[in-house]
């Protein structure tokens, strides 16, 4: 069997593969930043932690959040913008 | 079968309108939402401030959040009505899972009329225009021009 074989499909009896020590989002196994506060539209104060001063939505890596919950953020600046509550681009 | 839905909807209304009558404005939006038939929980101020941008040339809002239970279709029904509405300037209706306690508080008491003035944009457009003046070259200019041409010649 060759190595490429090998990686793909059967380890050889080896178990499951290891998370990368390497991860996108910081060391393997750590469990996502949960929120506070609901992410609604409403809770401008608690979304404004997550912007830059430029108004732009941090990134997962910054924020730590779940995908699920990022999801949720990005919808909820968007409908604030959307009613002049932040502002699409400039200071928070 | 229709199915009954909570929703809630926050509507952002032009202060202009505010000021001349809000106690009659409010009334005048939520006609719009008993119209279709739906249920109102709670429609009550949510804030009055500032907007991040000019939104037809306001500066500042009033917001209003309202708490219906109804229909899909009369959802629908209330959301184009909403549209041709003037003094609503921008709305977002969203299903809600429950009334928040907060909703059905007292309101803060409110006068529009301490409303900061501040709350318009002039439109650079709306301005008269100032004919910008001929561009007349004057003697001086025209003999370096001229002392130009004679170098390079």
């Amino acid at each position: 069997m060759s190595d490429f074989q090998d990686t793909m499909g059967d380890r050889g009896g080896r178990g499951p593969r290891r998370p990368s020590k390497f991860s996108k989002f910081g060391a393997r196994g750590r469990a996502p930043v949960i929120p506070e506060e609901p992410l609604d539209y409403k809770n401008l104060g608690y979304l404004a932690r997550f912007l830059t001063a430029q108004g732009k939505i941090y990134s997962r890596k910054r924020t730590g959040f779940s995908g699920q919950d990022q999801r949720k953020l990005a919808l909820a600046v968007k409908n604030a913008r959307f009613l002049g509550l932040l502002p699409f681009v400039g200071r928070v | 079968m229709e199915r009954n839905r909570l929703y809630e909807c926050m509507l952002l209304l032009d202060n202009r309108e505010v000021k001349k009558d809000w106690e009659g404005l409010k009334k005048d939006v939520t006609a719009k939402f008993t119209k279709h038939g739906v249920e109102i929980l709670s429609a009550r101020r949510w804030e009055e401030r500032r907007l991040a941008y000019p939104i037809q040339r306001q500066k500042r809002g009033t917001y209003v959040l309202v708490y219906f239970k109804g229909a899909t279709k009369s959802a629908n029904s209330i959301r184009r009505e909403l549209e041709l509405h003037e003094p609503v300037l921008r709305y977002l209706m969203l299903s809600a899972e429950e009334v928040p306690a907060s909703a059905y508080e007292p309101e803060a008491a409110f006068d529009p009329n301490k409303i900061p003035a501040d709350d318009y944009v002039e439109s650079p457009s709306r301005e008269p225009r100032v004919p910008e003046p001929a561009v007349v070259p004057d003697a001086g200019e025209a003999t370096r021009a001229a002392g130009n041409g004679e170098a390079q010649g």
